[in-house]
C-alpha cells in the first residue's frame, strides 16, 4: 500500500477536525478534498483539474494521486462527473470536441496534456475498458490482437499467439475460447464480452487501465468474475475503477474517491470511507440518502 | 364499487375492440399501398415486355444470290477499293427480281427492291471477303427484311389485324408468295445486341448505347464514389464544427434536390467551354453525372458513418488507434455497405439519367461502337428518348426493347450491390 501524505503541494485537512467549507447552490462542499487524496509516490498525479463542456464546467479543481499498482474506485452520483474525470485521463475527451481540460495531470512524471504526449502513445499505456461491452465486430484473436499489431509490439505470427494467449488467460477467458478464437467476438456472452475487451485492453500492455463502470451492463455472476479479475490485475497493473456499485466499490479497491457534482468532495482508503467517512456528503452519499 | 369495476373492465373491453379495428385497418391501407405498387410494377412490365419482346426477333427472307462480278462491277475480289465500291445491294436487287419475274414500272421495282434492308448488301460483302471463291457463284441465303416487311410478318395473325401501313397491295401479295413457299423466317435480332444505332430500324442496335452508359458510368463511379466517401468521411469524421461546414453540409443538401439539367449547364459551361473536354463522350458524361450523384452519395455516406456506434469508436481509439486507424480499421468497413447502398442509388440515378446529357452532346445520332471513354456515345435512357421520337413503326418494338435492356442493367447493378452489401455486412453487438 502506499504512503500516505498529508504536506505537500495543497494543504490538508488532519484529523477530524471539520475543514473550511464553501457553499456552492445550497451545498456545503469541503475547500479541499477530505481524506489522503495525495501520495507520497504516485503512478499519476492530477493538480488543480478543471474540465468543461463548452461554458459549463464539468469537473471542480480536482486533486488526486493513484498509486502504483492501486485499486482506486471513484463513486458519487450520477452527473457527478466522474467518468468525465476518468476520460481526461487518457485523453479520450480528446475526442468530444467542446471538452478543455485545464491542471496539471501527469503520468510517471510527463505531462499528459503537453504538446510532447503524444495521445496514441498515452492510450497505448493508460488502457481504457467502457461501461458497454464493445467488441470489435471481428474474431475474438482479431479483437486481442489489434492493439498489438497496431503498436507493432509483435514480428511474428507466434509472438503474436503468445500475447493473445496470455492476454485471454489473464482477463479468464483463455479456457472459455481456446477453441473458438476465429469466431466473432460480438458471439459471446455479455461478461464474456467485457472480459475480452479487458484482454484487448491488457494485451499491449499498459501501465494504468482505466474501468469505466465496466460492470454495469453484467448480471451478478459476470460480474463478480470481473471483480476477481481486477483483484488479480491490481497486482500487475494500476486500476482507476468508476462504479455506481458501492459494494462494488468496497470489494476491490484499495481506495475509494466521492465526487459530488464534479468536486472531488473525499478521499481515503476504502475501508474508511464505508464505515467512517469524514464528510456529511460522503455519509448521505454511502448511507442511502442520495444517489 | 365491483359494478363500477366491471363497468371499466367492459369500457377497456370495448375501446381494446376499437383499437384492434384500427390497427387492423391500418394493416388494410399497408396492404393496399402495397398490392397497389406491385400492381403498377406488373402493368408497366408487362405492357413494355408485350411491346418489346418482338424486337429480339427479326424477319429474314431467304433469297438465292448469284456473286456476279459484272454486276458488281469488280474483278479481283481481294482488292478491297473494288470491294468497297461493289454494288452488293445491286445483286440483291438481281436475286429480287429473278424470284418475282412479273414485276414492272419503276415505282412498283422500287417497292420490290425495299423488300430486303439497305443492311443485306453489307452481309453479302462480309461472306464474300470470307469466301473469294464464291464470286460468280450462286447461293442461297436469309437476308434481312426491311422493317417495314418486318413490321407487316410480325402483326400477321394479331388481334388487331395486319399493320399494312406503308404496304402495298402488291408488297403483302410478295410477302404472302414468300410466306408460301417458307422463304420468311423469324430469327433472333443479333442486331440489335451487337450494333449501334441505324436510321433503318433492322440494324438499330443497343450495342452502342449500352457501351455508352456502361463506359459513362464507370468514369461516374470511379469518380463519384472516392470523392463522396472522402468528403463524407472528412465532414463526420475530422471536421471541425464551425459555420464553413454548417455552409457546406446545406448546400451538399440542397445539392441534392437541384434539378439534373442544371448540372448539364454547368458541364457545358465548365467542362467542354471551359477546359474543352470533347462533347458527347463518356468522360464528360461522366463528369457531369458524377456532379449530380455526389450529394446522394456523401449524404447516404455521411448516414453509414453516423449509424457506425460510438462504442466501437472509442474502443479503437482506447487501445491506441489513431484517427487515421479508426477510420480506416473500423469506420469504414462497418459503413460500408450502407456507403454501397448510397452509390447504387446514386448509379441507378445516373444510368437513367438523360437531361444534363443532352446538354453535353450526348444526344448525337451516333452509328459506331463506342471502344472507350472518349469515343463519341450515347447513353440508354438518351437511345430509348430517341427511338420513341422516331417515326418508323418498327422503333416502337426497339423503344420498348430498349427499355427493357436499361431495366437488366438497373436489376444486374442492384443484384451485385446486393451481393456485395452481404458480403461486407457484419453484425455488431
Amino acid at each position: 500500500m502506499n504512503k500516505m501524505v498529508t504536506d505537500i503541494a495543497v494543504e490538508m485537512p488532519t484529523g477530524l477536525v471539520q475543514p473550511e467549507q464553501e457553499n456552492i447552490d445550497g451545498i456545503e462542499y469541503p475547500k479541499q478534498t477530505i481524506g489522503t487524496p495525495l501520495l507520497e509516490s504516485s503512478k499519476m498525479s492530477m493538480r488543480n483539474v478543471d474540465v468543461f463542456y463548452g461554458d459549463k464546467q464539468a469537473i471542480f479543481n480536482v486533486n488526486v494521486d493513484i498509486g502504483q499498482h492501486e485499486v482506486i474506485a471513484m463513486i458519487g452520483p450520477s452527473g457527478c462527473g466522474k467518468s468525465t474525470f476518468i476520460r481526461s485521463i487518457n485523453r479520450m475527451n480528446d475526442t468530444v470536441e467542446s471538452c478543455k481540460v485545464t491542471g496539471q495531470l501527469t503520468l510517471d512524471g510527463e505531462d499528459i496534456y503537453s504538446t510532447k504526449m503524444d495521445p496514441v502513445a498515452l492510450r497505448a499505456r493508460v488502457g481504457m475498458v467502457f461501461q458497454k461491452p464493445n467488441p470489435f465486430p471481428k474474431s475474438i484473436y482479431d479483437n486481442v490482437a489489434y492493439g498489438p499489431r497496431l503498436h507493432g509490439l509483435a514480428s511474428r505470427r507466434a509472438e503474436l499467439d503468445e500475447i493473445v494467449e496470455t492476454s485471454l488467460t489473464r482477463a479468464g477467458l483463455w479456457a472459455e475460447v481456446k477453441d473458438r478464437l476465429d469466431q466473432p467476438g460480438t458471439g459471446l456472452s455479455g461478461g464474456q464480452q467485457q472480459r475480452l475487451c479487458i484482454a484487448r485492453a491488457i494485451a499491449i500492455s499498459p501501465e494504468v487501465i482505466l474501468m469505466d463502470e465496466p460492470c454495469s451492463a453484467l448480471d451478478p455472476i459476470a460480474t463478480a468474475k470481473i471483480e476477481e479479475l481486477i483483484a488479480e490485475l491490481s497486482q500487475n497493473y494500476t486500476i482507476a475503477i468508476v462504479t455506481h456499485s458501492m459494494q462494488q466499490a468496497a470489494r476491490v479497491s484499495h481506495r475509494t474517491a466521492y465526487f459530488h457534482l464534479g468536486r472531488l468532495v473525499e478521499v481515503n482508503e476504502t475501508e474508511k470511507v464505508f464505515t467512517a467517512p469524514e464528510h456529511q456528503l460522503t455519509e448521505a452519499y454511502i448511507t442511502g440518502r442520495f444517489g | 364499487m365491483t359494478n363500477l369495476n366491471k363497468s371499466r373492465a367492459e369500457q377497456i373491453q370495448s375501446s381494446l375492440a376499437k383499437r384492434y379495428r384500427a390497427e387492423k385497418r391500418f394493416q388494410m391501407y399497408g396492404y393496399a399501398a402495397i398490392a397497389f405498387g406491385l400492381l403498377c410494377v406488373v402493368i408497366l412490365f408487362t405492357d413494355i415486355v408485350s411491346k418489346g419482346y418482338k424486337a429480339f426477333g427479326q424477319t429474314y427472307i431467304q433469297l438465292e444470290v448469284t456473286y456476279d462480278a459484272s454486276t458488281l462491277g469488280i474483278t479481283d475480289v481481294n482488292d478491297s477499293q473494288q470491294l468497297a465500291l461493289a454494288d452488293f445491294h445491286g445483286i440483291v436487287k438481281k436475286a429480287l427480281k429473278s424470284r418475282f419475274t412479273d414485276v414492272s414500272g419503276r415505282k412498283a421495282k422500287r417497292d420490290l427492291y425495299g423488300l430486303i434492308s439497305n443492311g443485306a448488301g453489307y452481309t453479302l460483302r462480309d461472306r464474300l471477303v470470307a469466301n473469294p471463291e464464291l464470286l460468280n457463284q450462286t447461293e442461297t441465303l436469309w437476308l434481312v427484311a426491311d422493317d417495314d416487311i418486318d413490321t407487316y410478318y410480325k402483326s400477321i395473325g394479331s388481334d388487331a389485324g395486319a399493320f399494312t401501313g406503308r404496304m402495298s397491295e402488291q408488297r403483302q401479295g410478295w410477302v404472302d408468295q414468300l410466306v408460301e413457299s417458307n422463304d420468311v423466317e423469324m430469327r433472333v435480332n443479333r442486331n440489335f445486341f451487337t450494333q449501334g444505332d441505324s436510321r433503318e430500324p433492322e440494324l438499330a442496335g443497343i450495342r452502342g448505347a449500352a457501351m455508352g452508359s456502361l463506359f459513362t458510368l464507370i468514369i461516374t463511379l470511379a469518380l463519384s464514389f472516392p470523392i463522396g466517401v472522402a468528403a463524407a468521411v472528412y465532414l463526420e469524421e475530422f471536421a471541425p464544427c464551425n459555420r464553413w461546414t454548417d455552409l457546406i453540409e446545406v448546400n451538399i443538401n440542397n445539392l441534392a434536390a437541384v434539378p439534373s439539367i442544371i448540372f448539364g449547364l454547368l458541364g457545358l459551361a465548365i467542362f467542354i467551354n471551359f477546359f474543352h473536354v470533347p462533347r458527347s463522350v463518356p468522360v464528360v458524361g461522366g463528369l457531369v453525372l458524377t456532379l449530380m450523384t455526389l450529394p446522394t452519395i456523401i449524404i447516404s455516406s455521411r448516414a453509414a458513418i453516423k449509424a457506425v456506434p460510438p462504442s466501437i469508436r472509442e474502443a479503437a481509439i482506447g487501445v491506441g488507434a489513431s484517427p487515421m486507424q479508426v477510420v480506416l480499421h473500423h469506420v469504414l468497413p462497418l459503413a460500408m455497405p450502407g456507403m454501397l447502398t448510397g452509390a447504387i442509388i446514386g448509379m441507378a440515378q445516373a444510368l437513367g439519367e438523360t437531361a444534363p446529357l443532352l446538354m453535353i452532346g450526348m444526344v448525337a445520332f451516333i452509328v459506331d461502337v463506342p471502344g472507350g471513354f472518349t469515343d463519341p456515345a450515347t447513353v440508354l435512357p438518351v437511345q430509348i428518348f430517341l427511338w420513341a421520337d422516331s417515326p418508323e413503326r418498327a422503333f416502337v418494338e426497339k423503344t420498348s426493347a430498349a427499355i427493357m435492356v436499361l431495366l437488366a442493367f438497373l436489376i444486374l447493378m442492384n443484384t451485385l450491390a446486393v451481393i456485395l452489401r452481404k458480403r461486407l455486412e457484419r453484425r455488431w453487438l
